[in-house]
């Protein structure tokens, strides 16, 4: 892929001869060193999960923050640059309680993707507020809204899917894998934590401790879980 | 100067509004919502037109009758018809009349020290598919109650509406269900009867009256010949 | 006496002082009481045999009907009608009191009333009011000189007509006569025309409404056509009516106090008790 390489790679908003946008697929590529996230869809809700890769005992945990709070009803999960996914974050939650101010009622999950999407996509426009790269940054988005739980991946294109279950990050082969083997549409909400934190235990290098993995459930609100609560899970493992 | 300062003294009589007359009311029921207007359209003494809508299908289950001054009307109706197209292309759905409840309100307010020269009562089915309406006054306050009236007739009509269709108190709790017990036929008839009877002591409201009933199945008009002096 | 300018008698012409007084009430903010006014359509035209007079029976106070069958036709001798336009008490005043003028000098004369008569008492009257007495009239009759029509404005100014219109509804009407009237016409043309003319104000103009009168005045004779014409009839009436059930009317609590009891002084024995 690196072979035909040359000074496209440079501009953002430059096409290769071949019709790339290296600079995209290169934040592609910071995905891939990042942490492993998944997130199932079950009948009542959406389990995420993400390794937190506490690299030193110095660390304090809880201010490894991958999960967030989008608005009461959509959560999310992400892999990559975290601090890009602040912002996306944060516009989207602008978003959700615009939405909220001017319709009374909350953001349906694909309508906040999709205003993510659209400032994902607005790199490299050259005014104030926008980025000047793409954003190094794939989300799991999780909501509920008056269509069920869904689940939304997305990445540094702009682009995005809805899935049963998805994993991003350096784990997302083995994950992905896994998933398809034993993701099941009718799972109850304890299986689908049970199955996540499996697949994270897979693919993380360290044991998987009450410390060093977050979960969050939209169910059909929003709840990121206590150390306790990721316990209890870990012990059903 | 003595001409300038007649062209001044012009200027400051002149108003921006007019009050074109008229009359909206709409009654929630269980699983349908009645809203109607008379067609009658005047300024001061004289008719303008006898055959003038002032019911606007906002979405499929949401509804607006506006009262006032037509030109704001229809600027209004132009603003929220603009804004719901907006939306569906956004959110891939029809907004629901409580959405719409909400930014009828905003776009109201957001004209705060200019207001729209408009009375409206925004009916149609909630997202449970029971009937709710929606009254308001010119700058956005809002509320959701049974029935509701508004126009020159508004005040003609709201005490036998209380009367026929009394619904609790809002401020109740826990919060009670405020539409009427009445069948959607017995609806339709009481609107019928309460327009003929304010057609009698109101001059603004007459002609004709559009009757609009949204329910499960979709959208209805109905017209009745109202008197026409 | 320091006063003494002010208690001299007036030295003559009229006193608007209260006019000035209420002016500056209204400046303050004091609201004045509202009027019932006649928005209305009134007409008169003279015929081959005499005049005949319309009326609308609407009567309004701002948007608000409050007499749905008035009448406007007022009698002022048996051979003179005359339709009033404006504030109502104004033309109800105005025709009664000139009417009883009429009716003392029929006494003192013995003679038939004259329409100019009417005409002068009437515009004397409204013009030492300078306008404050909002009366429109179409004053029409029959006497020994022949069939008269006549118009007479709030400040006193009046016309002589073969056919006029007043009121809000005055145009309205106005374009039915001025596009078909024509002299001599026969009292069933005539009737036509008046009821033509007065539908034109019931229903283009909202200050009339309701019902026709008319009045028909030949020589020696008079027709009051009391609702000559009901063109508005009530378009819907509910099929089962309404029926008020005991408890509509929410009873917060209940208290009574009873009546105190009469103490009866017997005359005489009042020492005793």
């Amino acid at each position: 892929m690196f072979l035909t390489r040359s000074e496209y790679d440079r501009g953002v908003n430059t096409f290769s001869p071949e019709g790339r946008l290296f600079q995209v697929e290169y934040a592609m590529e910071a995905i891939k060193l990042g942490s492993t996230a998944v997130g199932l869809k079950t009948k009542r809700g959406i389990i995420l999960a993400v390794e937190k890769r506490i690299t030193s005992p110095l660390l304090e945990p809880s201010s490894v923050e991958k999960i967030m709070e989008i608005d009461e009803h959509v959560g999310c999960a992400m892999s990559g640059l975290i601090a890009d996914a602040r912002t996306l974050v944060e516009h989207a939650r602008v978003e959700t309680q615009n939405h909220r101010f001017s319709y009374g009622e909350p953001m349906s999950t694909e309508s906040t993707t999709q205003a993510l999407c659209d400032l994902a996509l607005r790199f490299g426009e050259g005014d104030e507020d926008s980025m000047s790269r793409p954003f190094g940054v794939s989300l799991l988005i999780a909501g509920h809204d008056e269509n069920g739980p869904c689940l939304y991946y997305t990445d540094p294109s702009g682009t995005f899917w809805q899935c049963d279950a998805k994993s991003i990050g350096s784990g997302v082969e083995a994950a992905d894998i896994a998933l398809k083997e034993q993701y099941r549409k009718d799972m109850t909400l304890e299986e689908a934590e049970t199955l996540a934190l499996s697949i994270l235990k897979q693919v993380m290098e360290d044991k998987v401790t009450a410390n060093n993995v977050d979960i969050a459930s939209v169910a059909p609100t929003y709840h990121l879980y206590t150390p306790a609560e990721v316990e209890a899970v870990i012990n059903r493992l | 100067m003595a001409a300038t300062e007649g062209i001044k003294q012009h200027h400051s009589t002149w108003s921006p509004y007019d009050n074109n007359g008229g009359t909206c009311i709409a009654i929630a029921g269980s699983n349908y919502c009645v809203i109607a207007a008379d067609t009658r359209m005047s300024t001061g003494y004289s008719i303008l037109t006898r055959d003038y809508s002032k019911i606007c299908n906002l979405a499929d289950k949401c509804v607006m009758a506006s009262s006032g001054f037509q030109a704001d009307v229809k600027a209004l109706q132009k603003n929220l018809s603009a804004r719901h197209l907006i939306y569906q292309h956004q959110h891939n759905k029809q907004m629901s009349c409580p959405a719409m409840a909400q930014l009828l309100s905003n776009t109201l307010y957001y004209k705060r020290f200019f207001p729209y020269y408009s009375f409206n009562v925004l009916g149609g089915l909630d997202n449970e598919g029971k009937g709710c309406v929606f009254t308001y006054d010119a700058v956005g306050s809002y509320e959701r109650v049974g029935y509701g009236a508004q126009g020159t007739g508004g005040t003609l009509m709201m005490p036998v509406l209380d009367n026929q269709l009394k619904s609790p108190s809002p401020l109740l709790l826990p919060a009670q269900d405020a539409t009427t017990p009445l069948s959607e036929s017995e609806a339709v008839d009481l609107v019928k009867d309460v327009f003929a009877s304010a057609a009698e002591r109101d001059i603004y409201t007459g002609d004709g009256l559009e009757i609009v009933v949204v329910n499960a199945e979709g959208v209805k008009r109905e017209f009745l010949e109202l008197r026409r002096d | 006496m320091a006063n003494t300018a002010i208690e001299l008698p007036p030295k003559g012409g009229f006193s608007f002082d209260l006019c000035r007084r209420n002016e500056m009430l209204a400046k303050k903010g004091v609201q004045s009481p509202s009027f019932r006014k006649t928005g209305t359509t009134i007409v008169g035209l003279v015929f081959q045999d005499g005049v005949i007079l319309g009326a609308d029976t609407r009567a309004t106070e701002g948007p608000i009907v409050c007499d749905k069958n008035c009448e406007k036709i007022h009698y002022m001798a048996p051979n003179i009608y005359c339709c009033g336009a404006g504030t109502a008490a104004d033309t109800e005043a105005v025709t009664d009191m000139v009417s009883s003028q009429l009716e003392l000098h029929r006494y003192a004369t013995g003679r038939e009333s004259r329409v100019v008569t009417a005409l002068t008492l009437l515009k004397s009257h409204l013009y030492s009011y300078q306008g404050h007495v909002s009366a429109a009239l179409v004053l029409g009759g029959v006497d020994c000189t022949g069939p008269h029509l006549h118009t007479i404005y709030p400040h006193g100014s009046t016309d002589t007509l073969p056919f006029a219109t007043m009121g809000s509804g005055s145009l309205a009407a106005m374009a039915m006569f001025e596009s078909r009237y024509r002299e001599g016409m026969t009292r069933e043309e005539g009737i036509k025309l008046v009821c033509q003319a007065i539908c034109s104000g019931i229903f283009n103009d909202l200050g009339s409404g309701s019902n026709v009168d008319v009045c028909v005045i030949t020589k020696g004779q008079k027709e009051y056509l009391r609702n000559y014409e009901l063109p508005n009839p009530r378009t819907y009436v509910s099929s089962k009516g309404y029926s008020f059930a005991k408890g509509h009317t929410e009873v917060l609590s209940t208290k009574i106090t009873p009546l105190k009891e009469h103490v009866k002084i017997i005359e005489g024995d009042a020492m005793e008790e």
